[in-house]
């Protein structure tokens, strides 16, 4: 995942505060927290200077637009379809102790995970443990994946 | 500015998907005619990260795609995937006997200026 | 609750049975649920490149096709059948009927080095177990030489690692190792990096030898002694191990296989520990299942006039030797080293395929067949021995392999 130091170093660097932030490290800080948006640094998208800067903050930023409130992230490119996050979501298990449970994939509809068309698919992210007043710092997803595909931001 | 590599080939599930769309296709080319190499082999060749190599050994020879590895150092030690062209490179006994035991590829890699070589090319070679 | 219509993937060895096609009934595999990305890329190739009958490059019926490859056959003095791992069980039935009325030489891509592990297996001399064991017991994988995720990319989920089973409900987090033997950070690895053990080209003999050193008590002699000794540790810990050999493996050690036979009675003298082989194709082990039951052997066998097996060739022998090659459910042109490739392009080929393939390319005849487990039914077993049997999923006009193998002895 991008970090705020490698947004930074594509931003302006002027501190113009036309943000709203005193600082552009700030505003890295903020878009990598999605509290901020790109269209906010308007500098980034008047002056032709930025041009080069802007297309690539805007391709690194895009995962970040598309991350739920849980802050995951799916590289569907990357993904092999293995299912072992699938298998290893405490909620899909839940839902399905004798299919998911037990290594098979979901049949329903209620489960956070699920693969489809040779990658996973999030639904029903509100189910999720890292969502919510008593979230927990649930990784299984992301840690039972070989190829990163899929990613908390 | 020549390296003496052992290949070892592996699956990888991206190429597999590029090969069933098309044998013949530009993302199947890409994936397969490409090569892993060591980062300091990668060096000492003066081969840029994407440049073309040659790969040569008493069977055949063939141009491909290097890229740095991301793994720990490995040197003299290359990886392809699985391919009509690391097959270019591999001995036609099933299982060559050998005293090292390492039944493989050996090829020698330098830098090269010409064009990636093609699957068309590869099928005349096995038919002529 | 709704009656769900599941499907079978013959992407690979597994041959998972959990399929879903929302919209199977227009012929569209889109939206298909639990399809890996090599199932879905499998399946995808229903709809692209496939063949039509052709005799030297020319278009003709299926029949003349059909004739012209009996003819070939009819005439063959030294005819090879090549392929098999992508056919039903059923067709591969036909095809060695076919091959004892032709004395022909038969073979499979798997003979290469992967023969002698599965000669072990089914012979009983090597003791293995099916992967719904693996699940529902094993508390240690080891993947020698093999990547699951990027071969039979389900391996983990549903069977080795992360399902919980009847003694392992703990699964993964606590009551599953997962250890991996490999010349490089294969994706498999990167799930398990503190149990990964690296072992260069030509090093495994070394490797087991150490692992047979510290089952002892010995300092091994080869490796990171530390890891060495933590393995033998979690060895002599494990309830019920399984090693997944992968062909690497298997080419490294083809000579030594005596070795990998005393290590693994070695540990079964600790505690309980199988081997499951990680078969390339989807039928594989039904072929060899097969001509074990009917020759004793896996490797190459060479049917005589009266059908019965005799003393074979090499494989390189044959095919340079051949005046016809049947080739099914196999691209040897694809997968084979150069120098055997092109032994096979200098024969006669007929090729039963469903889709484009090199080897199809420089085929003399080409029959069009149905895509085995998509497109036609039959019975397979997967990479364990477990028989799976399967309906289609989708319909076809395209003949099936035995019913094309059946008409050309019928020809012949």
């Amino acid at each position: 995942m991008v970090s705020a130091m490698e947004i930074y170093m594509l931003l302006p660097k002027t501190n113009c505060k036309k943000c709203g932030l005193p600082t552009c490290m700030a505003f890295a800080v903020g878009l990598l927290g999605r509290e901020k948006k790109l269209e906010e640094c308007t500098p980034l998208f008047e002056e032709k200077k930025y041009e080069a800067k802007l297309a690539k903050l805007k391709e690194i930023v895009a995962p970040l637009e598309s991350a739920s409130e849980t802050g995951l992230v799916i590289h569907p490119e990357k993904c092999f379809g293995c299912g072992n996050c699938v298998i290893a979501c405490p909620v899909n298990v839940a839902a399905e102790p004798t299919r998911v449970g037990a290594g098979l994939g979901p049949e329903g509809d209620r489960v956070i995970l699920r693969v489809e068309d040779g990658v996973v698919v999030a639904n029903n992210l509100q189910e999720c443990k890292r969502f919510g007043p008593n979230k927990i710092l649930c990784n299984a997803c992301t840690a039972t994946c070989p190829s990163k595909a899929i990613e908390f931001v | 500015m020549a390296v003496d590599v052992k290949v070892v080939t592996y699956q990888d599930i991206f190429q597999y998907g590029a090969g069933k769309m098309g044998l013949h296709s530009e993302e199947y080319l890409k994936l397969s005619a490409s090569i892993i190499l060591d980062k300091g082999d990668m060096a000492s060749l003066g081969v840029a990260e994407g440049g073309k190599v040659l790969l040569e050994n008493e069977l055949n020879r063939i141009v491909v795609n290097a890229t740095a590895s991301a793994d720990k150092p490995h040197p003299g030690l290359a990886f392809m995937i699985k391919s009509p062209w690391s097959n270019q490179l591999e001995g036609d006994e099933s299982c060559p006997a050998g005293a090292s035991g390492f039944r493989g590829i050996r090829a020698v890699v330098s830098p090269s200026s010409e064009g990636i070589t093609q699957m068309d090319e590869i099928l005349q070679r096995l038919r002529a | 609750m709704t009656e769900f219509n599941y499907k079978t993937c013959t992407g690979c060895s597994l041959i998972c049975e959990d399929i879903l096609f929302p919209d199977a009934g227009s012929g569209s595999v889109s939206q298909a649920r639990n399809l890996c990305r090599k199932g879905q890329a499998h399946y995808q190739a229903l709809f692209s490149e496939r063949t039509g009958p052709l005799v030297e490059g020319s278009e003709v019926s299926l029949d003349q096709a059909i004739e012209r490859a009996a003819e070939i056959l009819r005439n063959a003095s030294a005819p090879v059948i090549y392929g098999w791992s992508n056919c039903t069980l059923e067709a591969q039935e036909v095809g060695l009927a076919l091959a004892a009325k032709i004395g022909a030489f038969v073979d499979d891509p798997s003979s290469y080095c992967e023969g002698q592990l599965m000669e072990r297996i089914l012979s009983g001399k090597i003791p293995s177990c099916t992967l719904d064991d693996v699940r529902n017991f094993a508390d240690t994988s080891i993947f020698w030489g093999s990547d699951p995720s990027s071969t039979q990319p389900r391996h983990l989920s549903r069977f080795s690692y992360f399902p919980r089973g009847e003694k392992r409900q703990k699964s993964y987090e606590e009551e599953r190792t997962c250890i991996v033997v490999d010349v490089r950070e294969s994706p498999t690895a990167r799930l398990c990096p503190n149990t990964t053990y690296r072992v260069l080209p030509g090093e495994d003999l070394q490797f087991l030898e150490a692992i047979l050193a510290v089952l002892e008590g010995k300092i091994p002699k080869f490796g990171d002694k530390k890891k060495m000794i933590e393995l033998g540790s979690i060895i002599k810990k494990t309830e019920y191990g399984v090693i997944f050999p992968g062909p690497a493996m298997l080419v490294s050690l083809q000579d030594q296989m005596d070795r990998f036979e005393e290590l693994v009675r070695r540990l079964n003298e600790i505690t309980t520990f199988k081997v499951v082989p990680m078969t390339g194709q989807y039928n594989s082990r039904g072929y060899s299942q097969l001509l074990f039951d009917r020759t004793g052997r896996v490797k190459g066998v060479k049917f005589t006039a009266s059908g019965e097996a005799a003393e074979a060739p090499s494989l390189v022998e044959a095919v340079k030797g051949a005046d016809a090659i049947l080739v099914l459910g196999s691209d040897p042109l694809l997968d084979l080293p150069a120098g055997l490739a092109r032994a096979f392009a200098a024969a006669p080929i007929v090729a039963i395929d469903p889709r484009r393939s090199l080897t199809a390319d420089v085929a003399r005849v080409v029959i069009p067949s149905a895509i085995s487990g998509l497109e036609t039914k039959g019975t397979a077993l997967r990479t364990d021995g477990v028989q799976i049997t399967f309906e289609p999923s989708m319909k076809t006009n395209q003949l099936a392999d035995e019913q094309i193998l059946t008409r050309i002895m019928e020809a012949i």
